[in-house]
C-alpha cells in the first residue's frame, strides 16, 4: 500500500498527542503550582531504499540515493519547571516556594510525594495538610488555641497562643530539591514522585544551598502561558489538517488506480 | 506486453516514493530542529544499441536536505538552545560516533549529564558534559556553560565546559538514517574541530524548517502525475485489447 499513508499516520498521532498536552496545559492554567508540559518530537528512522554512491555501471555511480523517512513520533513530554508568578492571598497557611524546591508530602501509603502547591490547611488534629488531606512532612501541628501562625522565609513556623507573650516555635517546613526536576513523575493532584531519572531527593532548609525561600501569604500561579498555548494549538491543528490531507490524497490515488485499471 | 506499461508503472511507483518523502516532511512540520528533505526524479534510460531510445525509467531520489534555518521560538527555558545561522551541536549518536543536530531542547539527567531531548549525550571540549547540581545554568553565545552552583553566591559563577559547536562545509553534510547529520567524506571515528564562530542563543528553540504549503503542493502535483501514469497504463491496456480483438477470427 502507499507508504505515505503510514508516514502521515505517525504525523497525525504526534499532532494528536501534542494537542492533548496543550489541552491539559490550558485546563490547568489556573491550577496553583502547576508546571506546563511540552511534547518533544523526533523524526523516526530513515529507510535506505537506495544507497547513495551505488554503481550504475562499472564507470558511473548514482550521485544521490533514496532515503525515506518513516514519520515523526513524540519522544516524551518535558515538564517545564520555570516559575509561575506569585500571587498574594493574605492567607496565613498559603505558602509559595520562591525559587527551587518542593514541599514533601506524605501520601496515604506512607511514601513521599512532592508538590509546589502551597495551599495548606489544618486537619482535625491541627496538623498541616494539603487540600487532599495529605500530611506535610515533617508534620507540623498548630496548637488549637493558637491565635496567629507565622511562617518565616527559612520555613520556621511559629504560633502565637492567646495569653502568652512569646510566640512559640512549632516546627520547620523543609524543602526538597532534585538534580533533574524534569525527570519527576507527575502523579496528578499536583504531586510528583521521584524516579530514576530525577535523582535522589536533596533535603534542605529553605533559602539555603540554592533552595528557594518560603513566602507566607502567597501562592505560585500556574506557569502556563495562555498565548503560547493558543499559538501552539493553531500550528498543531494546521499540521494535523495537512497530514490528513496527505492521507486523503493517498487514498484518492489508490481509488483511482483500482477504478481505472 | 507493450513496454510502455512498465515505464508508466515505474513512473507511478516512484511518484509514490516521492510523495512518501513529502509526507515525512509534513509529519515533521512540528519537530524541533528538523530539516526538510528534497526529493527529485531522475530518468534512467535503458540502452539497447542503435534505435530510438524510448525506454527511460523514472528513479526517485533525495536531492539532499534543506539546511536553511527554521524560525526561532522563544521558550524562556534555561536548557533550550538554538543556533543562529550556520552550525551544528555535536552529540554522541546511538552508534557511539560523533553526529550533529540542530535540535537544542536539552535536559540534565540524574547523573548530571547534559543530554538532548531524545537522550543523546551532548559533547563538550572533552566528551560528555557533566553539570554539577546547579541553581541556574547559562549558555554563552559560543557555547560556554556557566553554572551558578547550589549554595554559592551569584557572584561565584563557574565556567565548567563548552558545548562543542561545529561549522562543517554544508556540501559535506548529509542526514543519516538516524535523523542526525553526519559528514559524508569523513572516515568513521573522525570528528570535526569546534568552531568559535557558531552563535548559540539561549532560551530559544529552532522550529522545523518545513514549508508546509510547498510540501502539500508538491504532494498534490505528484498525485496528478500519478493519475496520468495510471491513465497511460489503462491506455496501454486498451491498445492491447484492440490488438487482441483484431486477431480474433470471428470478431
Amino acid at each position: 500500500m502507499h507508504a505515505a499513508l503510514y508516514v502521515s499516520k505517525t504525523g497525525l498521532t504526534a499532532q494528536d498527542k501534542q494537542l492533548s498536552t496543550i489541552a491539559n496545559n490550558l485546563a490547568n492554567s489556573s491550577t496553583v503550582g502547576f508546571k506546563r508540559d511540552r511534547a518533544v518530537f523526533e523524526d523516526l528512522l530513515y529507510q535506505i531504499q537506495r544507497q547513495p554512491g551505488a554503481q550504475t555501471t562499472q564507470e558511473t555511480q548514482l550521485p544521490s540515493g533514496l532515503q525515506l523517512g518513516v514519520g515523526a513520533r513524540v519522544v516524551g513530554t518535558q515538564k517545564q519547571f520555570t516559575e509561575g508568578s506569585l500571587q498574594v492571598t493574605e492567607q496565613s497557611l498559603d505558602v509559595a516556594v520562591d525559587g527551587r524546591g518542593f514541599l514533601p508530602i506524605q501520601q496515604a501509603d506512607g511514601t513521599t510525594a512532592y508538590t509546589r502547591n502551597g495551599q495548606l490547611h489544618l486537619n482535625r488534629e491541627g496538623q498541616m495538610v494539603t487540600a487532599e488531606g495529605l500530611l506535610l512532612q515533617p508534620t507540623i501541628a498548630v496548637p488549637n488555641n493558637a491565635n496567629t501562625v507565622t511562617i518565616g522565609t527559612d520555613g520556621t513556623v511559629t504560633a502565637k497562643v492567646l495569653g502568652e507573650p512569646e510566640p512559640q516555635a512549632i516546627g520547620t517546613i523543609q524543602l526538597v530539591d532534585f538534580v533533574n526536576p524534569a525527570g519527576l513523575q507527575a502523579i496528578g493532584s499536583n504531586l510528583f514522585v521521584q524516579t530514576a531519572s530525577s535523582g535522589e531527593p536533596i533535603e534542605g532548609t529553605p533559602g539555603e544551598n540554592g533552595l528557594g525561600q518560603i513566602k507566607q501569604g502567597m501562592l505560585e500561579n500556574s506557569n502556563v502561558n495562555i498565548v503560547e498555548e493558543m499559538v501552539n494549538m493553531i500550528t498543531t491543528q494546521r499540521a494535523y489538517e495537512m497530514n490528513s490531507k496527505v492521507v486523503s490524497t493517498a487514498d484518492q490515488m489508490l481509488q483511482y488506480i483500482t477504478q481505472n485499471l | 506486453m507493450d513496454k510502455a506499461l512498465y515505464i508508466a508503472m515505474t513512473g507511478a511507483k516512484h511518484n509514490m516514493r516521492g510523495q512518501t518523502s513529502h509526507a515525512n516532511n509534513l509529519a515533521n512540520s512540528n519537530t524541533g530542529g528538523f530539516k526538510a528533505d528534497f526529493s527529485q526524479a531522475r530518468s534512467m534510460p535503458v540502452y539497447y544499441g542503435a534505435g530510438m531510445p524510448t525506454r527511460a525509467y523514472a528513479l526517485a531520489e533525495l536531492g539532499g536536505t534543506n539546511l536553511s534555518s527554521g524560525t526561532l521560538d522563544q521558550t524562556g527555558r534555561d536548557l533550550d538552545v538554538a543556533i543562529h545561522g550556520e552550525g551544528f551541536i555535536a552529540v554522541q549518536g546511538r552508534d557511539g560516533q560523533e553526529a550533529y543536530t540542530r535540535a537544542g531542547s536539552l535536559d540534565i539527567d540524574s547523573q548530571g549529564i547534559l543530554r538532548t531531548a531524545s537522550g543523546l549525550m551532548v559533547l563538550g571540549n572533552g566528551g560528555p558534559i557533566n553539570i554539577p547540581p546547579a541553581q541556574k545554568v547559562e549558555f554563552g553565545e559560543d557555547g560556554t556553560i556557566s553554572v551558578h552552583a547550589q549554595g554559592q553566591t551569584a557572584a561565584a559563577l563557574v565556567q565548567i565546559d563548552r558545548i562543542k559547536l561545529v561549522k562543517p562545509d554544508l556540501n559535506t553534510v548529509s542526514k543519516g538514517p538516524d535523523g542526525l547529520f553526519h559528514i559524508l567524506s569523513n572516515p568513521a571515528g573522525s570528528t570535526l574541530p569546534a568552531d568559535a564562530n557558531v552563535k548559540l542563543i539561549g532560551g530559544s528553540l529552532e522550529n522545523s524548517n518545513v514549508n508546509a504549503v510547498q510540501e502539500l503542493t508538491g504532494l498534490l502535483t505528484l498525485a496528478r502525475q500519478y493519475e496520468m501514469h495510471v491513465k497511460m497504463m489503462s491506455t496501454v491496456e486498451k491498445n492491447s485489447e484492440s490488438a487482441a480483438r483484431l486477431l480474433q477470427l470471428n470478431a
